[in-house]
């Protein structure tokens, strides 16, 4: 085809009325395609499936550490109650002096004891 | 065949599995799209190695939003969306680094080449069409993209651009004067 065609072609795939299909049709035929290059669909398969593997790393890290925060924390857990139960069997209560370990002293005593007289 | 469609049945298959992680599966629709894709990116960039880059990115978008896709349009359209938001980003990108570094000109943003396999006529005809498509303003080239490289119909232009139809038909007869008034130039 000419390129005065082509151009004539090019105007009246344009038009409201023209078929676009046909009008892309005969452009494909006239050598106006487009494609990418050889092995496109593998670059991106590569792309994407080596970046899962990373992925799929970062989510069992990500797993391994809730592990280890979830079991950690139930050890603390389990460290905190013996420690109650502790204290409620030496002091007989949960207040907050038996706590500090000042529920059976006075508070002159406290004030010898800090300030030595 | 210009317009790519398959059977729903099939296609949801090949989505349903991509989705489960297949490869193959999803390697099929890479074929099945990519000279669509490439229609898109390569009529608004121009026939160059950052067009294979966006083709990429389109593809890769695509697996990742997959779960988003809900069936309501078809596939094509749904990449065919991707193309060219990514598509336009990239002019915008482009359009404002040429603007801050280089002096150069609207028709120098863009590299196109052609094939060496063809004949002259056959050469020179996709160099018409190339330096036609890249001397134009972009919001009237991605609508002789999609009505003269995809063949959609103004309705399908429309909704592929989500735009009005009315917008696309205005586009559409000021983009054939554009596109005239550069032709006669070439």
């Amino acid at each position: 085809m000419k390129p005065s065609e082509i151009k004539k072609l090019i105007i009246s795939s344009l038009s409201a009325d023209a078929d676009p299909k046909e009008a892309s049709m005969r452009l494909e035929e006239e050598g106006i395609s487009y494609d990418f290059s050889k092995g496109f669909g593998d670059k991106i398969l590569d792309k994407l499936f080596s970046a899962g593997l990373t992925i799929n790393r970062e989510v069992e890290f990500v797993r391994s550490m809730n592990f280890a925060f979830y079991r950690i924390a139930l050890t603390g857990v389990a460290a905190i109650v013996v420690l109650l139960i502790s204290i409620f069997l030496m002091q007989g209560s949960l207040s907050f002096n038996s706590f500090l370990g000042l529920s059976d002293s006075y508070d002159e005593s406290i004030v010898c004891l800090l300030t030595g007289n | 065949m210009i317009k790519e469609s398959y059977s729903v049945t099939e296609e949801n298959q090949l989505l349903k599995a991509a989705l489960d992680g297949d490869k193959k599966a999803f390697g099929e629709i890479v074929t099945r799209y990519q000279k669509m894709v490439a229609r898109t990116v390569k009529g608004m960039l121009g026939d160059s190695v950052f067009a294979e880059d966006i083709g990429q990115e389109v593809f890769i978008k695509l697996y990742y939003s997959l779960s988003e896709f809900r069936g309501e349009a078809k596939l094509s359209t749904y990449i065919q969306k991707i193309a060219v938001n990514l598509t336009l980003n990239e002019i915008k990108r482009r359009k404002r680094f040429f603007s801050m570094f280089s002096q150069k000109g609207n028709n120098e943003m863009y590299e196109f080449e052609v094939a060496d396999h063809d004949t002259e006529e056959r050469k020179e005809a996709s160099e018409i069409v190339n330096k036609a498509l890249m001397a134009m303003d972009p919001k009237f080239r991605i609508i002789v993209t999609m009505r003269m490289l995809q063949g959609y119909s103004t309705k399908e232009t429309a909704e592929i651009l989500d735009l009005p139809l009315g917008t696309v038909l205005s586009r559409l007869s000021r983009a054939q004067e554009q596109l005239r008034n550069i032709l006669e130039k070439l």
